[in-house]
């Protein structure tokens, strides 16, 4: 799955699906923006990231929904945030943060280390970092806490099952940020950013 | 079954100049799961109409009954969203919500709960500890949404509330106003939408009173009987949308042109 996250925030990207969806779930790009009296660019940040979660395919100029993204738009808020939540977590970028926060102390990073895990995928600019947060948040993979600066785990984000780390060589011990790992004792430790970047290169050429 | 009843109601304010007539001979009803929609110009009166729904003012003439009960007070059924959200920045997003529960005297174990479930269902987990400052437009309005629909009110007033947000959030935010007023298990039991905008009236309510230029009065009551999701390109779309437009562009220059003389009705 590709792993650039175009600047686009959840509700934005479900206006296009339901958009889409009032034109039968298939249209030519330009009259989907027409509808709504935009440019075709102001509707691509939104239409981008519905590819990247695999819920429309783009093709010869016309927006198509996948059977996923059909499902999506037939199901209740609750239904959609749980599969924009699956898509998320196949993305190399969430991938990379609920396995670093899972590892991590107390499973919480601080913005620093979140700003240097997302700057590994997307450009390393704030407004990536808030956009990358607000689509967790979004999808309650996690939840960010403003008057402390960091980024915490949600207790039933089941990474650690689901998460990337079996296909994956074990990870050198040591490293961790922050003292000793208290609350992750069978959770592998940090890793390092060099070892992040590893990992993202072998998840994008895999 | 009638929730809001709205008989010959008439609002004017007084001014240096004299009384000045808002609207004049307003008569409408919101039924049990109606989707009514309030369309007309700037100026026309319209979210001063929702004002008088809910209670926060009174009117000058007529009568505004919900279940046959004279409203006179402030009515705990209905619950408003606004445009510009009306968040206090100072608290979370639980917190806001639970704003009006507290308002209300609930126990403290009975808000939690109640809080937990709005903001599920308007799709704001993980957003629990937010400050609206870090949120953006689409999700400050599902707080304004949450906050409103904690109350469970049988009816949800709604002051142009997609009207601050981009094309694209508001396509959203329409659709899940829709969904939440279908669901039989959910509040509210009817929606009563107040927007300067023609085509988004069409497209999601059921009727759509037709309002003139001030002093505004109902220049129709039209229902849409299209099948949703509505497409706004089709030709049963277009006609319905060309009609009420020539309904305001006509009625408000015919009105124009026999305004009564300011300062006329007056209940003092």
């Amino acid at each position: 799955m590709p792993t650039t996250f175009p600047k686009c925030n959840p509700t934005e990207m479900m206006g296009l699906l339901v958009l889409l969806n009032s034109h039968k779930g298939s249209e030519d790009v330009a009259l989907l923006a027409d509808d709504l009296d935009l440019e075709i660019d102001e509707i691509f940040p939104a239409l981008e990231f519905a590819e990247v979660l695999q819920l429309v395919k783009v093709a010869d100029g016309r927006a198509t929904f996948t059977d996923l993204g059909k499902k999506l738009v037939g199901g209740s808020i609750r239904d959609r945030k749980a599969i924009i939540r699956d898509q998320l977590r196949k993305t190399t970028l969430f991938k990379t943060l609920l396995r670093a926060l899972e590892s991590a102390p107390e499973h919480t990073l601080s913005d620093e280390d979140l700003g240097q895990i997302v700057s590994l995928t997307t450009a390393p600019a704030d407004e990536a970092v808030q956009n990358i947060v607000n689509w967790g948040r979004y999808a309650d993979l996690f939840r960010y806490d403003a008057d402390e600066h960091r980024l915490v785990l949600t207790r039933r984000s089941p990474a650690a099952r689901a998460g990337p780390g079996q296909s994956r060589p074990p990870s050198s011990p040591g490293n961790s940020e922050g003292g000793s790992p208290s609350g992750a004792k069978a959770a592998p430790p940090a890793p390092s950013s060099t070892e992040l970047r590893t990992s993202i290169v072998a998840t994008a050429t895999s | 079954m009638t929730l809001i009843r709205v008989e010959h109601v008439d609002k004017s304010f007084a001014s240096r100049h004299g009384s000045i007539s808002i609207m004049q001979d307003i008569s409408f009803e919101v039924k049990d799961s109606d989707f009514v929609a309030i369309v007309g110009p700037s100026g026309c009166g319209k979210s001063t109409l929702l004002r008088l729904i809910q209670g926060l003012d009174h009117p000058t003439a007529g009568t505004i009954s919900f279940r046959d009960q004279k409203i006179d007070t402030v009515c705990p059924q209905m619950a408003m969203v606004f445009q510009s959200f009306a968040l206090y920045p100072w608290l979370t997003v639980a917190q806001n919500v639970a704003f009006g529960l507290e308002a209300l005297g609930w126990a403290p174990e009975r808000i939690e709960s109640q809080v937990e479930r709005y903001i599920s269902v308007t799709g704001l987990d993980g957003f629990q500890e937010a400050y609206p400052r870090e949120l953006s437009g689409g999700m400050r309005q599902r707080v304004g949404l949450a906050r409103a629909l904690a109350v469970e009110p049988a009816v949800l007033l709604m002051d142009e509330p997609f009207s601050a947000l981009d094309p694209l959030t508001a396509e959203s935010l329409r659709e899940e106003v829709l969904q939440l007023w279908r669901d039989p298990q959910l509040p509210p039991d009817a929606v009563l939408l107040v927007s300067h905008n023609i085509e988004e009236a069409i497209q999601l309510a059921d009727r759509v009173v037709v309002l003139s230029r001030r002093p505004g009065h109902i220049l129709a009551q039209v229902e849409v009987d299209l099948p949703r999701p509505r497409d706004r390109k089709s030709s049963a779309f277009y006609d319905l949308t060309d009609r009420v437009y020539s309904l305001i562009t006509e009625g408000g220059s015919a009105m124009a042109s026999k305004t009564r003389p300011e300062g006329a009705p007056s209940a003092g």
